[in-house]
């Protein structure tokens, strides 16, 4: 089961682009699916333009986030300013009920996130390059291996009602005890202090897919995070069947490769040069920019160091650097080193700058840590692997629950195995109510005197489940329980104690 | 109607509208009235007017309201030949005429009624009245035609629909019989000069799309045709508006091309809510946190009122001409639909689809029930006694069925104009519910300040035969000294939440002597004199620090809320509170996988809500935003069994069944 959308159109438009009339294809930067008529195109940036606009006049500044049709929806993300993501969804029959629409948007934002880490502001970008060709290719390279990961065979699968117990940009934390913690922050330190301390800038320790420690802000730590666990944790790389091989263009059709093309000739019309002059276009698109999320772009090494072909560019500077990021907090750019000791994957962030002696300071760092920091690593790997409980451990017998912290972008929830073991009406209730929370939250943001939802929400299902949920100071706490009593004060005192063993009383009541 | 009348109903009407939302009704300087009434556009829009009729006169609308039509029209000239006893003769041989009839047929009547009341409103000359009576009266034959008589009076922006029903101002007064019946029209015609510098229904008329103030309104509603023409807006004026409405039209149209059709857009604190039915379009924009469930349910509320005063066979006008204007056809209907829409703030039947009693003794309501039951059986269709939006009883001798919002719609259309507060009044009424199709005939009258007597007929004929009836219900209901209990009824005021405190410190609950709220012997003991709640229980709430409550009972669809008290007593207050109402009452009701929730309890920092659903009954509470959780749920049993204990006072019992038709 789940929200699977006959058809998804995702656009990247530029409203500040293509103002006289016949010049309208230039607003477009990316639209997915590549081979869409381009009468349809611009239909899609025309209705969604116009609705932004026609909002602005009762909500200037927040235009138009939905709109719902019978038999389609488009959900609209302000990434930049006047720069808009919309994805339209052609609706199943059974799959209207089942979206949520901020987990949709959750979606989006993590693409523009993610595609800010590796390449800059797409407005940064148009105003260095003004035809906008730099634009279009970085978005060309990023985005069908982005939504790529969502599909099914030909369909996109979108965020459904069971991942109701989910929540995208949230970082999962291990429980450690006090002593594998001091060994985690000693590694950390042994890394930070090497060669006069500064090479090694930020550093992120994870077990599996959950966090063990990480020096960045808190928003990066969550985008990092984010793409550890689509490309980097054991279990993504396990995924990837392959060492060395060349870039592979799978993902993206072939049939749709001349619209890129046109794309990339500044939004002129439609040519009727034939496929083979459009490959040359994808070529030079895909071989010009990295694709940070091109699948199978990451494989480890013998010598356990993660190793990449996703980078590859013509441009030399970058050619050289290897992967890197830019770091929101500090707006610096970080080259990416990976090492990866079984289960444990420590990610190393070093200025691009860096050097030791005139060499290069990402190289020297590697040799190092073969040399010095391995052991350290393989005996926190052996802790870590003693004191974790499985992939159950975050399971709470009786209770199937979520617990966000949306200041330290920190979630702890369910195993999702335990999550599924729920009723679908259960879960569908969940996503109602989530919803109605979502737009609380949406108010509350708005208002000018800015305060967190303080707020408790029991509903009783017909089927007699509980769905209890508490929002307080920042913090969420989504439960149900399917056996948890007759009552609303039994159910509501389960939450009680589940908030006093589990959450240190945060979410107590009454 | 004298002047003070006229400056009564003002302030009546005033109050009506809170200030939240800047709901103050609006007046028109001397001088934009004097170009409202002489101005060109006046000439022109009769000759458009002229032109719909026109169209109009072919119309049809169903077999059934044709066949009416064609036997009413003798009626209403029969009508206004014993109206007006003292000039019968006269008169009555005026409207038999057939050049009477001529007049207030086609281009020429229409004409005629706006030339006539453009022309001269201090005119006494009662034959250019009558003219104006049997024009409204000829026009009502048809249904759908009776509107275009009154937009002369809409244009003047006079008494609103007074005339806009049409025939029914019209023949109201003069079916009120004697010589006063002429004079009165004569008053009303010479009063309005002075109501015509207000504009009923209509805020803020002057604004358009391109001021800041009507953009910033909360709510709006707009009614379109799939053309792009505006026929209603809730703030500001159709025609400045027309750009928006094409706007509008554009953004529906461009979805319905792609053989979809649009429901709705969030933005921010906005939403802009679509409802599509047939050729026309509603649309509500509104940043006022009501799901969009529930401004999709007041859509349709605005669509089915407007069916209720032309039928759906208006849609036939469009099928001719897509370009057809429709706001003649409304003319001056501006505050039906604003007091519809002010009703979505205050009136839980807006949501609840159920309708609420006034509480009575049982004795009482059963008297008033046998004596609308004590009809000929080729009387009415429905007989219903109101008082305000309160029923106080209702029958269906031929078991027919009502729906509660068409109650709902028919007393918002009586209860917006206080000319039927007058007059007795006999006009064609489409009840949605019931056939959305056809045209039934509303007799309405005032019995007393506060009871309203509506008998429905199919008939259009059926005026005397109705007037007969209310006569004899009248003589009952005083004999059996049901207006009087209605009267301290409505002084007494509904429920308190207070009241419950003092069952339970004083009385076992199912003591005989508080299982009643009107307490023992009849005595009003427990809710002060004058209705006025004792001194004490002000601005402490009920036990458990319970607020308000809502308990609607499934089977019966009706349902009783609790009087408002301290600390709700600001409107505000009131308001973010209905909304919270019909937030939960919408989630309560979900479809789909989540299905419908048996129960809710909601606690955010201005109220804890608890909401309980079974198959009997659905009770809403709301409490202060520390209640004790187990403290409210014992509250909420007790306010069951309380409200089990007083059924009999507070619901009508045994009503004929609902048949849901939409």
């Amino acid at each position: 089961m789940g929200a699977w959308a006959e058809s998804v159109q995702v656009c990247v438009f530029d409203m500040r682009r293509g103002q006289q009339e016949g010049h309208e294809l230039d607003k477009i930067l990316f639209f997915s699916p590549l081979d869409c008529p381009l009468p349809t195109q611009l239909s899609v940036v025309g209705l969604s333009e116009g609705l932004i606009t026609f909002t602005r006049i009762f909500s200037p500044e927040k235009p138009c986030q939905l709109m719902q049709a019978e038999l389609h929806c488009h959900i609209f993300f302000n990434c930049e300013p006047d720069i808009w993501i919309v994805m339209v969804i052609e609706k199943s029959k059974e799959g209207e009920e089942e979206v949520r629409v901020a987990a949709i948007e959750g979606m989006l934002k993590e693409a523009h996130d993610l595609f800010v880490m590796f390449f800059g502001s797409i407005r940064g970008m148009l105003e260095k390059h003004p035809v906008g060709d730099l634009a279009r290719s970085c978005l060309h390279a990023f985005f069908p291996d982005y939504l790529a990961e969502f599909m099914v065979g030909k369909k996109l699968r979108l965020p459904s009602i069971r991942e109701g117990l989910t929540e995208r940009g949230m970082v999962e934390p291990v429980n450690l005890d006090r002593d594998t913690f001091l060994h985690a922050q000693s590694l950390v330190g042994l890394l930070e202090s090497w060669f006069g301390g500064g090479t090694v800038r930020h550093t992120m320790l994870l077990f599996h897919n959950y966090l063990v420690s990480s020096t960045l802000s808190a928003e990066d730590t969550a985008r990092l995070f984010g793409y550890a666990l689509l490309r980097l944790t054991p279990a993504a790389i396990s995924l990837s069947n392959r060492r060395i091989k060349s870039a592979s263009m799978s993902a993206i059709s072939a049939a749709g490769q001349s619209k890129i093309r046109n794309l990339l000739n500044n939004g002129s019309a439609a040519s009727s040069q034939g496929p083979s002059s459009g490959e040359e276009g994808l070529e030079r698109v895909t071989k010009k920019h990295p694709r940070p999320l091109k699948p199978d772009g990451w494989w480890k090494e013998v010598d356990n160091f993660l190793a990449t072909d996703a980078w590859e560019s013509d441009s030399r500077e970058a050619k050289a650097l290897g992967p890197t990021i830019w770091l929101q907090h500090s707006n610096e750019q970080m080259r990416l080193c990976v090492f990866q000791y079984r289960t444990t994957t420590l990610i190393i962030l070093v200025p691009t700058n860096s050097s030791v002696n005139g060499l290069d300071g990402l190289s020297l760092l590697r040799g190092h840590l073969l040399e010095k920091g391995a052991q350290k690593m393989q005996k926190l790997e052996e802790r870590l692997a003693k004191e974790w409980k499985g992939i159950n451990a975050s399971h709470i017998a009786g209770y199937r629950y979520l617990c966000c912290d949306r200041t330290g972008k920190t979630a702890k929830a369910s195993p999702p195995s335990k999550v599924a073991t729920l009723s679908k009406e259960s879960l569908a209730v969940l996503n109602l109510v989530r919803a109605d929370i979502d737009l609380e939250k949406g108010r509350l943001e708005r208002q000018a005197s800015h305060h967190d939802a303080d707020l408790e929400v029991c509903v009783r299902t017909k089927q007699n489940a509980w769905l209890v949920v508490r929002a307080r100071g920042g913090q969420e706490l989504y439960t149900v329980q399917e056996r948890a009593g007759d009552t609303l004060l039994l159910a509501s005192d389960a939450v009680e104690k589940l908030s006093k063993r589990h959450f240190n009383g945060h979410f107590y009541s009454d | 109607m004298d002047n003070t009348t006229v400056h009564e109903s003002h302030s009546d009407i005033e109050d009506l509208f809170d200030e939240e939302e800047g709901e103050r009704p609006c007046y028109l300087s001397d001088e934009e009235h004097a170009e409202s009434v002489t101005g060109a556009p006046a000439v022109s829009s009769s000759e458009m007017e002229a032109d719909n009729v026109a169209k109009l006169s072919n119309l049809d609308i169903s077999d059934n309201t044709q066949e009416e039509s064609q036997v009413h029209e003798g009626g209403s000239s029969h009508e206004i030949s014993e109206t007006t006893p003292g000039h019968q003769g006269e008169e009555g041989g005026r409207s038999n005429d057939p050049k009477g009839l001529e007049l207030g047929d086609g281009d020429g009547s229409a004409i005629a009624t706006s030339s006539t009341t453009d022309v001269g409103p201090e005119s006494t000359d009662s034959g250019v009245l009558v003219t104006d009576v049997v024009d409204g009266d000829t026009l009502s034959e048809d249904g759908i035609q009776e509107s275009p008589g009154s937009p002369s009076s809409s244009r003047e922006g006079t008494s609103g629909y007074l005339a806009g029903s049409g025939s029914s101002a019209a023949s109201v007064c003069s079916a009120s019989g004697v010589d006063e019946s002429a004079d009165r029209i004569l008053n009303q015609e010479s009063t309005r000069p002075t109501r015509r510098s207000w504009v009923p229904g209509k805020r803020h008329p002057d604004e358009d799309d391109t001021s800041l103030a009507w953009r910033k309104h909360k709510k709006h509603f707009f009614i379109l045709s799939n053309a792009g023409k505006p026929i209603y807006s809730r703030y500001g004026d159709e025609h400045k508006l027309a750009g928006f409405s094409a706007t509008l039209q554009a953004i529906m149209s461009f979805v319905e091309n792609s053989g979809d059709t649009i429901r709705f857009v969030k933005a921010g604190d906005h939403q802009i809510v679509f409802l599509v039915k047939g050729p026309l379009y509603l649309v509500a924009i509104s940043a006022t946190e009501e799901p969009d469930e529930v401004i999709r349910c007041q859509l349709e509320l605005l669509h089915a009122q407007l069916i209720l005063i032309l039928t759906k066979g208006v849609e036939k006008c469009f099928v001719k001409n897509s370009k057809f204007d429709m706001r003649p056809l409304l003319g001056g209907t501006d505050m039906v639909f604003s007091h519809l829409i002010h009703g979505f703030s205050w009136n839980p039947a807006t949501f609840l689809r159920a309708y609420t009693c006034l509480p009575l003794p049982y004795a009482i309501r059963q008297a008033a029930g046998a004596a609308l039951q004590d009809m000929p059986n080729t009387g009415p269709l429905f007989s219903l006694l109101m008082c305000g939006s309160k029923v106080i009883s209702l029958m269906s001798p031929r078991k027919s069925s009502i729906s509660p919002n068409d109650i709902l719609l028919l007393s918002n259309y009586v209860a917006s104009s206080d000319s039927f507060r007058t007059t007795e009044s006999f006009f064609p009424v489409c009840l949605p519910g019931y056939n959305p199709t056809a045209f039934l005939y509303a007799y309405v009258q005032y019995l007393d300040s506060d009871t309203c007597l509506f008998l429905l007929t199919a008939d259009p004929d059926g005026f005397f035969q109705l007037k007969e009836c209310r006569g004899r219900i009248g003589t009952i209901l005083r004999q059996t000294n049901v207006l009087a209990e209605v009267a301290n009824a409505v002084r007494r005021g509904g429920l308190r939440v207070e009241h419950l405190l003092e069952t339970k410190a004083s009385h076992p609950v199912l003591d005989p002597k508080t299982s009643s709220i009107f307490g023992s012997d009849g005595d009003h003991e427990l809710h002060g004199s004058a209705g006025v709640p004792r001194e004490g229980t002000i601005g402490i709430g009920g036990p458990a620090g319970l607020w308000h409550f809502i308990y609607r009972s499934s089977f019966l669809d009706q349902y009783v809320a609790s009087e408002f008290s301290s600390p709700l007593h600001t409107t505000s207050a009131q308001k973010r509170l209905y909304r919270a109402y019909q937030k939960l009452y919408t989630s309560m009701h979900g479809a789909g996988a989540a299905g419908p929730h048996k129960m809710q309890y909601r606690r955010d920092e201005r109220h804890v809500l608890l909401s309980w659903r079974t198959s009997d009954f659905e009770l809403y509470a709301a409490f202060d935003p520390l209640a004790d959780k187990s403290s409210a749920v014992a509250v909420c049993n007790r306010v069951c069994q309380w409200l089990r204990d007083l059924e009999s006072e507070i619901f009508l019992l045994g009503a004929t069944p609902f048949s849901w038709c939409n």
